[in-house]
């Protein structure tokens, strides 16, 4: 029987609010963290408009909305951190919670303010949530499987994870995992009435080269983490309800599968983003599982805001923290380091509805 | 309209529904191709296309029958603005 | 080797509520597109659709697609007799690309209109994944849970997933499926795109001029084949194989030559190791707009020849219901396994040329076709094949 496939992270892109580039630009602004314009005034972190026009030819950019741009400038910066060659077989997997609302709306108004005329054919394939992967897997040139999940809040993490089995069980030589979401300005004005409230929510894209070490090492690419377990699981609760359950399936399997107990965990990169009531579900869930010795738990979403982008930043960040022994965002202020006792780190994501992730993050 | 009149329509369209920056479509002349793949075209797909019908039926007030083949008629805005104006009541 | 097999069917289409009703208007060829009710159709070209016929239950408090998904799960579940252990355990994949659009849109328009409408608790429920959260907690499914969005294919990617989590041995069932409602989005949309027929759609019909949109939802419970013999399931039949590729060559139109719908089949015929030949029927995308079909028939050839095969398209008959085609298409396709029956291609009077297969036009056809595959190529070249075969 073959030895099981080991998943190794060898590209990082990151284009947010307050990180461009890829793995030493995310590695730049964890050493030196600070929360990104927009959150510390209690609104949304955004994209600034000065960086995209810089990552997209304008030739492109025409056809292309905000969200998929967004994608696609993190998606690049990725695979060319990895020197990967997408001729050889490149799955795609992108995670998000809003999709593009913003093209959904304007389409929309189109038809209020005009009637027929007034439909865009352009704007009309942006309102299925898939657009971002059609035109990323067009921009990179990924053929083999290509999927969109859509999530509240780990829809990121959950793509990493999905993109890890795809490797993992063989399915894929290589996959680019990745999570983008836009809050646009009429998104973000109903947002109560879409049932959110409490979060700090940004924007952005993170994107992360998947391969197994075997591949990896023999082309040579540098290896910047290994993702030694992925799963996902359920907790029960209502739908945007917070449950009561503790015992967390997701966490116990993938310590399993890492071959760890809950002591080898040095550090936590928690989806905690302001929700009151499911922060406060998650830190019960991690105390049950990683119990006495509960390790400092990373809130990045304080720095960052809450989006699909920032559940797969979460995996990087992870991989850099067994780097260099440091975890940022885990206590107050949010702007502090910490030190870690081991270089093994846990990725956690818990939704409002029960949706669960788990990933084990070690380094190179 | 005059074929000028009808072709500038058709250059403030290439910014409103097509979202070429202005520059880009003032500096577009009557001859300039407009099919993706051409040497020196615009870069229109399928899909700009349909949107350009849309527009130009909003606009000028005609319709567009699908069943017959359009490339011809979306080779530059000289051919274009002939076709439109072919079709213009009173032409 | 673990074997994953169908154990449960739920469904809800234009041709009414449940799978009895879904093959029994198959089977007799039966065409369910008619002007549409549920939203305005106003100045559009196209007015028509498929719509299912009947109130479907449920509070007000619920999206149309959530209780359309409800409805048909609730079958899939009872048909497999799951008790409450296999559902504690049981994975849920859900393929949707609306979500509660419908009800959002009601209120955005209202809003628009000057009217300050209080949103619903519906909206609450507007993006694809509340499906999956609504399902999980009404029918106690505590396994692992997640939605895919891939535009026409996601019943089918649902599908592929849910298999793909019980060969790994992460769970022993699951419940998947695909689940659309009407939208005026899709609506106007396809309308503008000019891609919808006034009339019932053609597919593989030489003058065929586009696909009808439709609606409904498609839930299958799949199994670990020794688990389900073990309690006694009724095995409906193996899915043996799927193959998901991307065209990565434009947003709306398929690549031209087919050739990712070709791996797509040829990856799934891998998988079930099966030669084309054993191959007897393919439930075609075919959504009868002039490229589709082209191009499917194209890839449809490249792997099987000229053949026996017969290729048949569901969509014919209840329109392409979108997240809930790959789904719903897939029980047509097992069912026709299991009756040695293969559905016709409604409204199809004269074949194209162009295509080398026989569509089976009009009246359903007896054959006792062991295997079969469903494909459904989404929108921006998501390409996926399921392949079924009698156990």
């Amino acid at each position: 029987m073959s030895a099981p496939v080991r998943v190794v992270i060898t590209g990082v892109g990151v284009v947010n609010a307050a990180i461009v580039g890829d793995s030493a630009a995310l590695g730049a602004f964890l050493a030196a963290p600070r929360p990104a314009s927009g959150v510390a005034e209690g609104g949304v972190a955004r994209v600034p408009s000065s960086v995209l026009p810089g990552l997209i030819d304008a030739g492109d950019a025409r056809r292309l909305s905000r969200v998929c741009q967004l994608s696609i400038a993190a998606a690049r910066l990725a695979v060319r951190e990895s020197r990967i060659d997408a001729g050889g077989g490149l799955g795609l997997v992108i995670g998000t919670e809003f999709g593009d609302l913003a093209s959904t709306h304007v389409f929309a108004d189109g038809f209020l303010e005009r009637g027929p005329a007034g439909l865009s054919a352009l704007l009309f394939p942006n309102t299925v949530m898939n657009t971002m992967a059609a035109t990323t897997a067009i921009a990179v040139g990924a053929r083999e499987l290509t999927l969109t999940l859509n999530a509240p809040t780990v829809a990121g993490e959950l793509a990493v994870a999905r993109g890890a089995a795809a490797v993992a069980s063989g399915r894929a030589r290589a996959v680019l995992a990745g999570g983008v979401d836009e809050i646009d300005p009429v998104v973000e004005r109903h947002l109560p009435d879409l049932g959110f409230g409490g979060d700090t929510l940004g924007e952005g894209a993170a994107f992360v080269v998947l391969e197994s070490r075997a591949t990896a090492e023999a082309r040579g690419a540098t290896i910047l983490g290994e993702i030694a377990a992925a799963t996902w699981r359920a907790l029960p609760a209502r739908p945007w309800g917070v449950g009561r359950q503790r015992r967390s399936q997701a966490v116990t399997a993938a310590l399993d599968h890492a071959g760890i107990a809950a002591e080898d965990v040095g550090a936590v990169y928690g989806s905690a983003s302001g929700d009151r009531a499911r922060d406060a579900w998650e830190a019960a869930v991690l105390g049950a599982a990683l119990g006495a010795s509960t390790p400092p738990v990373a809130r990045l979403a304080r720095l960052l805001g809450r989006h699909a982008g920032l559940g797969v930043l979460r995996v990087a960040a992870a991989a850099w923290t067994a780097r260099s022994g440091l975890l940022p965002a885990a206590g107050a202020p949010p702007t502090g380091l910490t030190r870690v006792a081991s270089p093994t780190g846990l990725v956690h994501g818990l939704a409002r509805g029960g949706a669960h992730v788990a990933l084990v993050v070690g380094g190179p | 309209m005059e074929p000028k009149e009808i072709i500038d329509e058709l250059k403030t369209m290439l910014v409103s529904r097509l979202k070429f920056d202005p520059r880009r479509a003032a500096e577009t002349t009557e001859a300039t191709p407009l099919a993706k793949g051409v040497e020196g075209s615009i870069g229109l797909d399928s899909l700009d296309f349909i949107e350009l019908s849309i527009a130009i039926e909003e606009r000028f007030g005609v319709t567009m029958d699908e069943s017959e083949d359009l490339t011809q008629h979306f080779v530059s805005f000289a051919t274009l603005s002939q076709f439109i104006a072919g079709k213009l009541p009173g032409a | 080797m673990r074997r994953v097999v169908v154990t449960g069917l739920g469904a809800v289409t234009p041709l009414g509520l449940g799978v009895k009703a879904y093959w029994s208007g198959l089977a007799s060829g039966t065409c369910a597109l008619r002007p549409l009710t549920v939203i305005e159709t106003e100045s559009f070209r196209c007015r028509i659709g498929g719509e299912v016929p009947e109130a479907v239950g449920g509070s007000w408090r619920r999206t149309r697609a959530d209780r359309l998904a409800i409805a048909a799960a609730d079958e899939a579940l009872a048909d497999a007799g799951l008790g409450e252990p296999e559902r504690q355990g049981a994975a849920l994949v859900v393929g949707a690309v609306g979500g509660g659009m419908l009800e959002a849109e009601a209120w955005y328009w209202a809003a628009s209109r000057g009217r300050r409408a209080r949103a619903l608790p519906a909206v609450r429920s507007m993006l694809p994944c509340a499906h999956a959260d609504t399902l999980a907690a009404r029918f106690r499914l505590g396994g692992p849970r997640h939605t895919v969005v891939t535009a026409c294919s996601s019943g089918a990617v649902a599908l592929a997933e849910a298999a793909a989590l019980i060969e790994a041995g992460v769970a022993e069932t699951a419940l998947a499926g695909g689940v659309d409602s009407i939208t005026r989005i899709c609506f106007m949309g396809f309308n503008a795109l000019k891609l919808l027929d006034p009339a019932p759609c053609r597919p593989f019909d030489r003058d065929r001029r586009g696909m009808s949109i439709g609606e409904g939802a498609g839930f299958v419970v799949l199994e670990e084949e020794t688990r389900a013999r073990a309690r006694g399931a009724r095995v409906y039949a193996e899915l043996a194989g799927y193959g998901m590729t991307t065209d990565a060559y434009h947003v709306t139109a398929p690549e031209p030559d087919g050739e990712g719908m070709a791996r797509a089949i040829q990856a799934a015929l891998a998988q079930a190791r099966e030669e084309p030949a054993a191959v007897g029927y393919a439930n075609a995308h075919g959504t009868g707009t002039p490229q589709n079909d082209r191009v499917e028939a194209r890839a449809l050839e490249r792997v099987f020849g000229e053949g026996g095969l017969l290729v048949s398209s569901t969509k014919s008959m209840i329109g392409h219901t979108m997240a809930a085609a790959g789904s719903l298409e897939a029980i047509a396709t097992v069912l026709a396994l299991g009756h040695r029956v293969v559905p016709p291609t409604a409204n199809l009077d004269i074949p194209d040329p162009e295509v080398h297969f026989d569509c089976v036009a009009r009246v359903s056809r007896e054959s006792a076709v062991d295997c079969a595959i469903s494909n459904s190529f989404g929108f921006g070249g998501q390409n996926v094949t399921l392949l079924f075969r009698r156990r």
